[in-house]
């Protein structure tokens, strides 16, 4: 077999000659789709306790090793009781954001319960999204994003993650990213299975997603000290956060590190 | 002699703003056996008399299952019911898949209602020659729809489709205040016989040409027919 | 009517020897026959109101259970920011939103801003009036109240758009069968007013519950609710809402209040047809 794919599915040039684009019409170059991702996101981390959900995400969009901008908001309130966190290709997200705002537009229409019986749930707004993440991989043209979408259905805490291969799971913890290797570990020390998230009270799992942003601050290098965090409570509804920051850091190891700061060999 | 020169295509307005192809499929409605429905706070039902072509047919099916959460029933072209039914089935499961939740009735309404309409305002086709009475069990409780030609939709808490149904509405506006708190589905579906009984002929109701149906909470559409409705009878 | 059955009215985007396009003068009918709308520009945003006729005793309500207005809601929302009242032939108004509603989602995609009330009726001017220029469809049996406000400038504007597919802009406009006595009392509600004391939302709410209840008054002997929705840069800021629960009590009673003892003076002869298609 001939391994070259600009080779693939035109007339062999023993058999046919030299192969002619402009005959078939065909583009000179066969057709790509994305990559790989440009400006990029870091991780997004959420956990669940007692009474609902947290999530977490910051502010930077990294243009490769760039840190190209700071501001950037990832968490996505849609509805009352959803919150989805998104990683990944900063401009697919953007994408991501219009189509859930148009979810969530279109929910209102012909809708006289929009406000409380048929108003947005958490699964319905990641059965949405999984399934758009599906059909881009299917069409070979992925929105390079991993996804979480953390809520509270039903008086039940909700936490859902896809990514861009239209990969679904649950866990009472979650992370995408960097996050999904540095966080998790230390988030299950306080959850380690669903039947620790009875035991979790708010301010338990705060401290927790608080410490793991922390952590991953210190050892993320796409990461920024600026973060939002999202709490999504069975009683209190949504609380949302936008203006933290990673607090009480020591750098003071950080002058014993070779490649920190200014280089003195 | 006098000839409506206005009733010959869904395109043409009448010189008083009136669309006679959409009133006449409306009249297609009436050929069609009748169909009752009804609901209270807990359940919705639907009950209709099925008729057959000759002594040896079968009887023709009046209630069709669209999803769990609800179903229908018809009175007029039964083709044409088969493809609305097909178009709500379809839209069921199509909300289910990509949204991992159950259509509303209201929804379900408004999408019979948009199909409906695209029929009266184009050339070359007709409107739809039936008319639906929807019942279903959502997460606002439960509901009964009556839908028309027209494209017009009504949400009501009982109604009447097909021959002689005035004398089945007529007995529901009376016994309104009586099946609405009803609590048993077994008392609704009763209500709901009695009211059919209203709009007979010649005809007496037996396990052959009784069709009846019933959704709420805790209990999906069932369709009951034959030896079933020995109880309602 | 002259020319009534020489031919010429039988087929629409046909013109008549004197210019006339019969097809949609015979559709505006199917609007003055139609359940009575009226739109309200004021200072802080718009306010919509729908006669809603109630055909049997049968059909579901309004009341406190089903959320004031709930079941067989009339008035419909295009985008989050403009509402949409229509008389005439119910179906049609469905059609026409729909095609609101994309436009508005096309906007949205192309530029990033809720489309504003002006440019969605000039887009849906086209579209209606694209639908007198072909025998293979029929004219809109509808005209469109829209009102909102755009976010963009916080200004509230209100359209009006009918069956040619001709709109303006309007302070105060009404349509359907009631819409003589529901402009004049637009016309002396407006009047009595200057630059100093502009009516806001919260007033027209209850003068649109109380003019809908004038308009009814030639048809006394059908049951009828009234249907309110509004957008308020303050109260609803800039969203779409229909009015309920003691708000739309209070409209109401106002409404009847001011009614009750009213004389009518207004002279709407339409012949009335019970057209299955309205409501």
């Amino acid at each position: 077999m001939n391994h070259d794919p600009y080779s693939w599915g035109r007339p062999s040039d023993e058999t046919y000659g030299q192969y002619s684009d402009a005959i078939a019409h065909a583009p000179s170059f066969p057709k790509m789709n994305t990559q790989q991702p440009i400006v990029t996101g870091t991780s997004v981390i959420s956990m669940k306790y007692n009474n609902g959900v947290i999530i977490a995400a910051d502010h930077l969009g990294s243009y490769g090793s760039l840190l190209r901008f700071t501001d950037i908001e990832r968490l996505f309130p849609v509805g009352k009781n959803t919150v989805v966190g998104i990683s990944g290709d900063i401009s697919d997200m953007q994408h991501i954001e219009a189509l859930l705002e148009e979810l969530e537009t279109e929910n209102n229409y012909d809708n006289s319960h929009a406000d409380d019986e048929e108003s947005l749930q958490p699964s319905y707004v990641f059965e949405y999204l999984a399934t758009v993440m599906y059909q881009r991989r299917s069409k070979m043209n992925p929105l390079w994003n991993a996804l979480i979408v953390a809520g509270v259905e039903d008086s039940k805490p909700f936490l859902k993650y896809v990514n861009l291969l239209g990969v679904t799971y649950s866990s009472p913890t979650l992370a995408t990213g960097f996050g999904a290797h540095l966080a998790v570990p230390l988030l299950r020390r306080v959850v380690d299975r669903e039947s620790d998230v009875e035991k979790t009270d708010m301010q338990t799992a705060t401290d927790t997603i608080l410490q793991a942003m922390k952590v991953l601050y210190y050892r993320d290098a796409r990461s920024s000290r600026k973060f939002s965090m999202a709490i999504i409570d069975n009683d209190q509804g949504l609380v949302f956060n936008k203006e933290l920051e990673v607090e009480n850091m020591k750098w003071n190891f950080a002058k014993d590190i070779k490649g920190y700061g200014t280089q003195k060999v | 002699m006098f000839r409506n020169n206005y009733d010959g295509d869904t395109v043409t307005f009448s010189p008083t703003g009136r669309l006679f192809q959409v009133e006449y499929a409306l009249e297609a409605i009436k050929q069609g056996s009748v169909t009752v429905g009804l609901r209270s706070s807990k359940y919705a039902c639907l009950v209709a008399l099925k008729r057959n072509a000759d002594e040896l047919s079968s009887y023709q099916k009046k209630i069709i299952k669209c999803d769990d959460h609800v179903g229908l029933s018809l009175a007029g072209l039964a083709p044409d019911a088969r493809v609305l039914s097909n178009f709500v089935r379809q839209h069921c499961n199509y909300s289910k898949l990509v949204y991992n939740r159950e259509l509303s009735m209201e929804k379900i309404g408004y999408l019979l209602s948009d199909k409906a309409q695209k029929n009266t305002q184009s050339y070359g086709g007709r409107p739809y020659g039936v008319g639906l009475l929807l019942v279903g069990y959502d997460k606002s409780g439960p509901h009964l729809i009556e839908f028309q030609p027209s494209g017009n939709i009504l949400e009501l808490y009982g109604a009447a489709i097909g021959a002689r149904s005035q004398g089945s509405r007529t007995y529901l506006e009376r016994v309104m205040d009586d099946f609405l708190p009803v609590e048993d589905a077994t008392e609704l579906i009763k209500q709901g016989v009695e009211a059919l009984r209203q709009s007979l002929k010649d005809e007496t109701l037996s396990v052959k040409n009784l069709s009846i149906a019933i959704v709420g909470e805790d209990l999906p559409f069932t369709v009951y027919d034959g030896e079933a409705v020995q109880p309602y009878l | 009517m002259t020319s009534v059955g020489t031919g010429y009215d039988l087929s629409n985007s046909v013109f008549s020897p004197d210019g006339r396009n019969f097809q949609v003068e015979y559709a505006a009918k199917a609007v003055e026959n139609g359940a009575t709308s009226v739109g309200l520009l004021c200072e802080d945003g718009v306010v919509l109101a729908v006669e809603k006729l109630v055909a049997s005793k049968l059909l579901v309500k309004a009341s406190p259970q089903n959320k004031g207005s709930g079941a067989n809601t009339k008035i419909q929302t295009v985008g989050r920011h403009i509402g949409c009242a229509c008389s005439g032939l119910v179906p049609d108004g469905r059609h026409l939103v729909n095609r609101a509603r994309e436009e508005s989602q096309q906007f949205k995609q192309l530029y990033k801003r809720d489309i504003p009330p002006v440019a969605l009726a000039d887009r849906m001017g086209q579209y209606v009036q694209a639908h007198t220029l072909y025998n293979s469809v029929r004219p809109f049996g509808v005209a469109a109240i829209f009102g909102g406000v755009d976010p963009e400038t916080a200004e509230p504007h209100l359209y009006m758009l009918e069956p040619s597919g001709v709109y303006w802009g309007y302070r105060g406009a009404a349509t359907g069968k009631g819409r003589q006595s529901a402009k004049a009392e637009l016309e002396k509600l407006i009047s009595s007013r200057d630059d100093n004391s502009p009516i806001t939302t919260l007033e027209a709410v209850k003068e649109l519950a109380r003019i809908i209840y004038i308009a009814h008054e030639d048809n006394k002997e059908k049951e009828f609710e009234v249907e309110i929705s509004w957008c308020s840069r303050e109260h609803t800021q800039g969203k779409h809402t229909l009015v309920q629960g003691t708000m739309l009590e209070e409209a109401l009673e106002y409404a009847k209040s001011k009614t009750s003892n009213a004389q009518d003076d207004s002279d709407d002869s339409d012949a009335d047809s019970d057209d299955a298609m309205q409501d």
